[in-house]
């Protein structure tokens, strides 16, 4: 089934990105975080059977964390985006690792690199980044250069021919 | 000189000894290299046929206990630097460390990375530095002579730095680190 048709069928809004040098676009909509359950159940029944990736973007002046959900589709190549807005100071949403278990691997992600919480994944734990001692590292408000003077450039040099500058 | 008939080893002056053993260990570097970053990709064509580094006899070794020459090649995380500090205290004695390209000099690339060390010699010594993003490896080869030019002239004494100063570079290493226990 054609992204167009399902999201007809769904009666759901959505906005179709022209890509340069791709004849088909691709096809991006906002759903109600409730709601996107049944929606990615529904295309994964009509073919988008691939889960390409969540990803998460920082709308800080707006105040919300932005979650995006890619599906692709084998049978019609069609690639759809789906995403959902949480509150910035208290992101939360739950986990949809049953629906694709790579998704559980994403909210880790997610998770450690925004601070996003997902109920009922129990494996939120440490992940990528170790020995971490501040806030999400992807957050918009966390301060790089800062954190690098602070963490590295502070450390001192260890005497004999290093010292040397 | 003297009578004695069976010259013993020992007769040799502890510093001329310290010299042949210099002379024979730059000799035989047994490489590992750690391939973090993207300067690993530089290091196939060092050691095959194109630039062969085995003809100035140095040879990747698999494993850091047998290996006396540590090879950095690219920026380190901090997660890396803790494997790279696991690597480093294995290897045995005269033991020398060449780090590679821009990142682990200054932070290269990733200057303002909030996860990369940036300067590699604060936290381990390092004897030589081969500056570039990447390094041909015509630099690579050029830093081994260095470095075996070095090792003759008893100047690669990172080694020694590191037992002397070792709480130093243990307290910068915690400084990074949250805890030592993985
Ligand atoms: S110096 Fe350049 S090539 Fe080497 S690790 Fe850094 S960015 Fe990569």
């Amino acid at each position: 089934m054609k992204a167009i048709e399902i999201f007809k069928e769904l009666g759901i809004e959505y906005e179709e990105m022209k890509v340069k040098g791709n004849s088909t676009p691709r096809y991006r909509a906002k759903v109600e975080p409730d709601k996107l359950e049944e929606i990615i159940k529904k295309f994964k029944t009509q073919g988008f059977k691939h889960f390409v990736a969540l990803s998460c973007v920082d709308w800080i002046k707006e105040g919300n964390m932005e979650l995006i959900y890619h599906l692709f589709s084998y049978d019609t190549l069609e690639d759809v985006f789906l995403s959902i807005y949480l509150p910035r100071d208290e992101p939360k949403y739950k986990t949809l690792r049953h629906l694709f278990p790579q998704i559980e691997t994403y909210e880790r992600e997610v998770h450690e690199m925004f601070g996003v919480e997902f109920e009922g994944n129990d494996r939120l734990g440490e992940f990528i980044l170790e020995d971490w001692n501040d806030m999400p590292p992807m957050r918009k408000d966390f301060d790089t250069v800062k954190y690098v003077k602070e963490k590295y450039e502070s450390v001192p040099l260890v005497e004999g021919r290093g010292d040397k500058q | 000189m003297t009578d004695n008939p069976n010259p013993l080893p020992s007769i040799i002056p502890e510093k001329d000894w310290k010299k042949i053993q210099r002379m024979l260990s730059k000799r035989s570097l047994w490489m590992i290299h750690f391939c973090t970053g993207c300067g690993a990709m530089e290091m196939p064509p060092t050691m095959t046929s194109r630039y062969d580094m085995e003809r100035f006899g140095i040879i990747p070794m698999a494993t850091p206990r047998q290996a006396d020459l540590l090879l950095v090649t690219g920026y380190v995380a901090v997660k890396t630097l803790k494997r790279i500090v696991r690597v480093y205290e294995q290897m045995q004695d005269p033991k020398y460390v060449i780090s590679f390209g821009s990142c682990p000099i200054n932070g290269g690339l990733y200057w303002d990375s909030y996860n990369t060390i940036k300067r590699l010699d604060k936290y381990i010594p390092v004897d030589l530095y081969i500056a570039g993003c990447m390094p041909r490896p015509e630099a690579i080869m050029d830093a081994f002579l260095k470095l075996m030019k070095d090792i003759d002239e008893g100047r690669a004494d990172g080694w020694l730095r590191y037992r002397k100063y070792y709480d130093k570079y243990r307290a910068n290493q915690m400084r990074v680190f949250k805890r030592w226990d993985e």
